[in-house]
């Protein structure tokens, strides 16, 4: 529409990066470069996925508006790259634990921000066109960096070795679905016509859901911590 | 809209581009919009108001189906057609047929433009918030002139028996351009696409009797096919004055007379149309006798009528085509089923397919073809011989054929270049049936144009949703409040973790307490 419209966008997809990177302590230990890095293994990993995707899985011929559940199932499957990716990041970053999965779920979520948002909303939001979609795709940004944050606590948790053992499964659950979300969110559109507001109020229920069961069991883990110390 | 200059009058639109928010005819500010109304919303005093508030463009929506339309519309189309190309005009006016997404956007201005006489300041700023506006733009560039189009005329003939030079010669004429107010909707089925194919039909027949050495007639006949007869017959008019200048042919000397065809499509009626009544005996009395005598006998159901009209050299434009002729003192007539050339039925573009009954036209053509062969056989004595029967018959397949080939494309004189589809393929056929098949063109004189045309008969618009700035605004606030809250979930998250923490540990160590 305007470039009006185009900056309410972009304030509303990137202003709550900024708000929980001021926030959450991480400009105190001045960790914007890792962050950075963080968003350079996401982009490396980015291109290994593509690479697998590209040589192993020949597109399907399925008709317009088919869908191929078996298909996306396995590419999301390919997605568990991006755990691999977070892990990395993480035991490259020297830090407390919690500092670790914040770094890497913020670079890899504002990496994944910049590469896939901000070009459509460039393009799109500032047209003569007006469409909720550019304001639920920043809705929608702000739900990924839950989204992305909680994985790398996940993924945190899961490496630990002083996890304690029954909440294994429940992580590699949590794990499991947030990697099958996409066909999840793909099975929701097709089988119950969600529309795009419901969808996206789904999605964020999700992640909240997901973010919330990380959160109650990393501050469980943190507070053992904690005790050991005593 | 067409846009055109005849004779340096201009008329038309003379302006092509749109960047302008939509508007319902009935609404109150209309300055600078473009205005999207039906067919039926618009009169011409409407559209006079129209332009003297400034009206940005205006989008007329047609039904989708020509034939449903009543008399009384059609009518109002045709005089809403003739009157807005009167003169010209600053503002764009479009036509599109109404689509259902077209219908979609007609009616939600509609609604929205309803809302805007709200009773409270709240209530029209809440309204004015939530509208939902649509942005009609048609990008490009301003439609320039063709100034170097051109005209083509096609003609054959058929070579009578005998000395060529020596014999009479009988024309047949016919126009094959199309007119409407928006010249891609011109198709022109009646006018002239029927004449074009009764022609045609006609070279067909007479070919084949010309090729048969007993039935080859002492006449030449040559066929023409005319460009810019819309505009005034203007293709007719150059292929005239080169036939009577130059000194190679005598084709125009020995003329019998010029049959010109226009409009045999529908009605029951035929009219032949002459500027001044041919004599008893002579070449052109003989065909109009022989044409009566075919009707008498064969087809009682059709009436027909000599109309006699002086030319009238004060008009703009000539009535019909034969008058080119007889402005030269050439005999001529128009054959046509339309009784007055005010009408406006030869120019509009509710002159679709639909309008053209291809059994009458059939029937036409078979009149026409008994009457002429009649006339050049020199058998009007033999008052019950039908020639134009088994395998000479007019096919009624090949008219429809060639009806629907015509109609695919618009054929608004402008849209004809000279390399267009359809006049290769006018020439093709003639070529098949005539010899000597050749084109002329012509192109306007460069300083003192008679005609000239301008470019772009089918636009692309597209409508833009937008919503007015105030919606932005509240937007924004929301956005606003929206991350205000956020900031604070931050900050009191942390708050809200490190008490959690600090609740645990403390229990764990109330815990352990008593243990230790």
């Amino acid at each position: 529409m305007t470039l009006f419209h185009f900056g309410n966008c972009v304030a509303l997809a990137y202003v709550p990066y900024m708000i929980f990177y001021k926030c959450s302590g991480l400009s105190e230990y001045s960790a914007f470069w890792k962050c950075v890095q963080a968003g350079g293994a996401y982009m490396f990993t980015q291109l290994c996925k593509m690479l697998i995707l590209a040589t192993f899985f020949p597109p399907s011929e399925i008709p317009m508006g088919g869908f191929d559940v078996l298909g996306e199932f396995m590419k999301s499957t390919v997605d568990f790259a991006d755990l691999v990716g977070i892990h990395i990041v993480m035991s490259r970053v020297a830090g407390k634990g919690q500092l670790k999965f914040m770094v890497a779920g913020l670079g890899w979520a504002t990496a994944e921000l910049v590469m896939t948002r901000f070009l459509p909303l460039w393009v799109g939001a500032r047209g003569i066109e007006f469409d909720w979609k550019y304001i639920q795709m920043s809705f929608d940004s702000n739900i990924s960096l839950v989204h992305h944050i909680s994985v790398a606590m996940l993924v945190w948790l899961y490496s630990r070795s002083d996890l304690h053992k029954s909440f294994i499964p429940i992580v590699m659950t949590l794990l499991a679905l947030s990697c099958y979300r996409p066909v999840i969110v793909e099975i929701l559109i097709h089988a119950l016509g969600f529309g795009s507001w419901t969808l996206l109020l789904s999605k964020a229920l999700f992640t909240v859901c997901t973010g919330l069961i990380a959160l109650q069991l990393y501050l469980g883990m943190s507070s053992q911590n904690a005790n050991s110390y005593y | 809209m067409q846009q055109y200059d005849l004779h340096g009058s201009q008329h038309g639109c003379r302006s092509s581009l749109v960047n302008m928010e939509a508007r319902p005819i009935d609404a109150k500010m209309i300055t600078r919009r473009c205005i999207v109304a039906r067919l039926l919303e618009i009169t011409v005093a409407k559209y006079r108001e129209l332009l003297t508030e400034n009206a940005g463009a205006l989008l007329v929506l047609l039904p989708q189906d020509y034939q449903e339309l009543s008399a009384d519309s059609r009518k109002h189309l045709q005089s809403l057609e003739r009157d807005l190309l009167m003169e010209e005009t600053a503002i764009p006016v479009y036509f599109a047929t109404e689509t259902e997404e077209l219908r979609e956007i007609y009616e939600d201005i509609k609604r929205s433009s309803s809302t805007d006489q709200a009773a409270t300041a709240v209530e029209a700023l809440l309204s004015a918030a939530t509208a939902n506006g649509f942005q009609m733009v048609i990008n490009g560039a301003q439609s320039k002139s063709l100034s170097d189009f051109q005209i083509t005329n096609i003609q054959g003939h058929l070579a009578g028996f005998g000395i060529e030079e020596q014999l009479p010669t009988v024309a047949i004429v016919a126009h094959y351009d199309a007119f409407g107010i928006a010249p891609g909707l011109a198709q022109g089925a009646d006018s002239n696409g029927s004449g074009v194919i009764a022609l045609l039909e006609i070279a067909r027949l007479f070919s084949k009797l010309y090729t048969n050495s007993r039935t080859h007639a002492k006449y030449n006949l040559i066929f023409l096919l005319t460009g810019g007869g819309k505009f005034n017959y203007q293709g007719t008019k150059r292929w005239i004055e080169d036939n009577l200048d130059s000194s190679e042919t005598n084709v125009l000397s020995d003329i019998s007379y010029a049959l010109c065809l226009d409009s045999l499509g529908s009605t029951d009626e035929l009219y032949l149309h002459v500027s001044k009544p041919p004599r008893d005996g002579s070449a052109g009395g003989i065909f109009v006798e022989s044409l009566e005598n075919v009707i008498k006998t064969y087809y009682p159901e059709v009436t027909f009528k000599v109309v006699h009209k002086k030319i009238n050299l004060a008009d703009d434009t000539l009535a019909w085509e034969h008058e080119r002729f007889s402005i030269k003192r050439l005999p001529g007539f128009t054959l046509s089923h339309i009784d007055t050339p005010r009408s406006d039925d030869r120019n509009t573009i509710l002159d679709t397919r639909g309008m053209v009954d291809e059994h009458k036209l059939t029937r036409n053509v078979q009149i026409l073809a008994e009457a002429l062969a009649r006339h050049i056989y020199n058998m009007t004595e033999q008052r019950n011989v039908k020639l134009f029967t088994d395998t000479l018959a007019v096919q009624s397949g090949l008219v429809t054929a060639w009806l629907d080939q015509l109609v695919t494309h618009p054929r608004a004189t402008q849209l004809l270049g000279k390399d267009h589809i359809l006049l290769n393929s006018l020439e093709e056929t003639m070529n098949r049936y005539l010899k000597d098949t050749k084109r002329t063109t012509l192109r306007a004189d460069k300083r003192d144009p008679e005609f000239v045309f301008y470019d772009g008969a089918v636009y692309k618009m597209s409508a833009f949703n937008v919503k007015p700035a105030i919606f932005d605004l509240f937007l924004g606030l929301a956005i606003a409040s929206y991350l205000g809250i956020m900031y604070f979930a931050a900050v009191n998250f942390s708050m809200v973790s490190f008490m959690e923490i600090r609740l645990q540990m403390s229990s764990r160590t109330l815990e352990r307490m008593p243990i230790s």
